[in-house]
């Protein structure tokens, strides 16, 4: 998940805040449902028009989290007076990787051919986190190029494990081979 | 050259051995944007500067910004293969190129890749060397003290280079730069008869930034044809490659050569241009968005040239106990930038940086070139600041005579313009001077030995040439040559033993002018 330097601030901000007034909770179930509510097509097409004027989107906006945490509605005034409101786009995932973060876990994915069963997604999180010292979430995707094997993706970090991957380096290697006199 | 079964196999063999096997961690990242030939990635936290990075389609990046939330790197390939959402895998290797005796007799490009069609490079992983290396240490050089011969009077004469020595040769378009670094490659054939194994072969590196790749060809035609391709490379990042690949190619000439210079032997690197290096540069700098300063270029314009040039050296003789890098001391890298101005102004950004890197220019001129002075070297302000050190006693003497003689010359011809009564000393000076201006006319792909140089210069600074028409300077001079040549061989070779002029070979020449002379019905 690609999240940019000004959303990692904002989060990181909210995040320490929450945890020192003890909020942490409320804080996340309150920025999930935010989060939500923006992936809405009709809800992001509207708060990101350039046409709408600020203030009517901070309206709706604030009247949409009157019943969030304190907190987490100061944020989106803050955002409005900073004229940060593109950070809402992803603060959702960057929260959920700073919350992760903060209990030692990330969020990675593991491709394959077909679907794995849940004790294989829970043996390879095992084995990769024992590696990156964390403890590893991962969601199964298919990709049928892979022909076969596993691929996973956890923090910038990639452990290629599929037959598509293998190829390649077999030819790569091939190709790179030292010719030598016959 | 053949690739054998048994080795394709083995590899094969080790693949499907490892299949099971361990599988290491990689960092990888996604591109953020592409354009240009620069993109952005995000991810890649552990990237380290000047990195090697492999796209999804194939194409490589170097790393160069490395940034709060992203990488920045230029493409060393197409962009058009690369898009949005990428997947970057970092090498966790430093760009580097092949190196050694393999690359002799080769064209190649920024990354070592072969250019040419001969297949691929006998190189091992060993032979790979970082693009980037540190200069040898103050304790780790020695003053110049053995001269590079270029084949050129005018230069050997008067501008001596001695190796590891860094001269910039300097000038505006079409005044015959690269002719003078072809005559130069040709003429090292001399020191070790052209074969590459010889340890006193002066190997030699031409660096092809952004030139025409009709030009690359031509170049490499001629060097064929005159048998002094055996002992050169040739790194040719022309005027299609992406502007990376272009600035990039010194450095990867440099790793080429140092890794000769550090095995004990001789090497001569020729970069030309460093002038549309430092456009490369600058064109990929403010694509990532760095700074731009005077002209634009980036702040470290002159430091991109400065730590290139840097890297010509001459090591001590017990370099290898100082730094266990340097296999043999005594080796040499003797750089040659080329530098193009725009009409003859040398106080440009870039050629003033480079004049005050380098240890000396050779400045041609437009002007000369016309009006057949050909090499067009200006004598009156080109310099050498230590090849002097290195030229044989026997150059030495004869061409202090000849400077003199060309700088009064100079001073008088102004006068002569008007053509008024002058009185004898004055005409016997511009006579001179005619004489010695024309000595100094070569034709290209001619290089001329040194001894042989002595023997025109001495002959012309004592005044034996007075009387030649000047227009039959050329003639003349070819008959002594040749008449040196059969019979008196060993004139030459006492020169080249000795280093000196003795009075018996000067004895020798006079006699041999008129003995020219008088075949010759001059």
């Amino acid at each position: 998940m690609i999240v940019d330097a000004v959303t990692a601030r904002y989060a990181e901000a909210l995040y320490r805040l929450a945890a020192e007034r003890g909020g942490l909770e409320a804080v996340r179930g309150g920025v999930e449902q935010l989060a939500a509510e923006i992936a809405e097509p009709r809800v992001s097409a509207f708060l990101f028009d350039a046409r709408v004027p600020a203030t009517e989107k901070r309206s709706r906006l604030e009247r949409l989290t009157q019943t969030f945490h304190p907190l987490l509605r100061n944020l989106v005034g803050l955002l409005f007076d900073k004229h940060r409101e593109e950070v809402l786009r992803g603060l959702g995932p960057a929260f959920r990787q700073r919350y992760l973060a903060g209990k030692g876990a990330v969020e990675g994915r593991v491709q394959s051919a077909r679907p794995l069963s849940q004790a294989d997604i829970d043996g390879l999180a095992g084995a990769v986190g024992k590696r990156i010292s964390k403890e590893v979430l991962l969601e199964n995707e298919i990709d049928a190029d892979l022909v076969g094997g596993v691929r996973v993706l956890v923090d910038n970090r990639l452990v290629d494990h599929s037959v598509r991957g293998r190829l390649a380096g077999m030819r790569k290697r091939l190709s790179s081979a030292r010719v030598l006199n016959a | 050259m053949d690739l054998r079964p048994a080795e394709v196999t083995s590899i094969l063999k080790q693949e499907i051995e490892s299949y099971q096997g361990e599988t290491s961690m990689q960092s990888v990242g996604t591109v953020l944007s592409v354009g240009d030939g620069v993109a952005r990635v995000y991810g890649l936290e552990d990237c380290m500067m000047n990195e090697l990075l492999e796209f999804s389609g194939g194409v490589r990046g170097v790393a160069l910004n490395l940034e709060e939330d992203n990488v920045g790197c230029v493409l060393l390939g197409s962009a058009t293969e690369v898009t949005e959402g990428d997947e970057v895998r970092s090498t966790g290797r430093i760009i580097s190129v092949p190196t050694g005796d393999a690359l002799l007799g080769r064209v190649v490009n920024a990354l070592g890749d072969p250019l040419d069609g001969r297949g691929p490079l006998a190189v091992t992983d060993d032979d790979y060397l970082p693009i980037e290396q540190p200069a040898p240490s103050v304790v780790e050089r020695q003053p110049v003290s053995e001269p590079l011969q270029t084949g050129i009077k005018a230069i050997d004469a008067m501008i001596p280079i001695g190796r590891g020595q860094r001269e910039l040769i300097i000038g505006d378009r079409q005044t015959g730069k690269t002719a003078l670094i072809i005559d130069t490659i040709i003429s090292q054939k001399t020191t070790g008869g052209g074969d590459p194994s010889n340890p006193e072969q002066v190997l030699c590196i031409y660096v092809a930034v952004a030139q025409k790749q009709s030009t690359v060809v031509d170049l490499v035609r001629r060097l064929e044809a005159a048998g002094a391709m055996a002992y050169t490379i040739v790194v040719s990042a022309s005027a299609i490659d992406e502007a990376s690949m272009q600035y990039l190619s010194c450095y990867a000439g440099a790793s080429m050569g140092e890794r000769f210079r550090d095995e004990g032997r001789h090497v001569a690197i020729f970069y030309d241009d460093l002038y549309k290096q430092a456009l490369a540069y600058r064109q990929v700098m403010l694509l990532l968005r760095r700074p731009p300063g005077r002209e634009a270029f980036p702040g470290d314009v002159f430091n991109l040239h400065s730590r290139l040039l840097e890297r010509a050296a001459k090591l001590a003789d017990n370099a290898p106990q100082i730094n266990p890098r340097y296999k043999a001391g005594g080796g040499s890298m003797t750089a040659l930038p080329v530098v193009e101005t725009q009409e003859g102004d040398v106080s440009a950004y870039i050629p003033t940086n480079v004049i005050s890197i380098t240890d000396g220019q050779i400045f041609l001129e437009a002007n000369l070139f016309n009006s057949g002075v050909r090499p067009a070297v200006n004598a009156g302000i080109s310099v050498s600041r230590v090849g002097g050190a290195a030229q044989i006693p026997a150059m030495k003497k004869s061409a202090g005579g000849l400077r003199i003689n060309l700088a009064q010359y100079r001073e008088l011809q102004a006068f002569a313009q008007f053509g008024s009564d002058l009185d004898k000393a004055t005409q016997a000076t511009l006579t001179r001077g005619e004489k010695l201006v024309e000595i100094l006319k070569q034709g290209q792909y001619a290089p001329v030995p040194v001894a042989e140089q002595v023997m025109m210069i001495h002959a012309g600074t004592s005044g034996s040439l007075d009387e030649v028409p000047t227009t039959r300077v050329g003639e003349f001079e070819e008959a002594l040559l040749a008449h040196m040549r059969d019979a008196q061989p060993d004139v030459g070779a006492g020169i080249l033993e000795s280093g000196v002029l003795s009075d018996e070979a000067k004895a020798a020449i006079e006699e041999a002018v008129g003995v020219v002379r008088a075949q010759l019905g001059m």
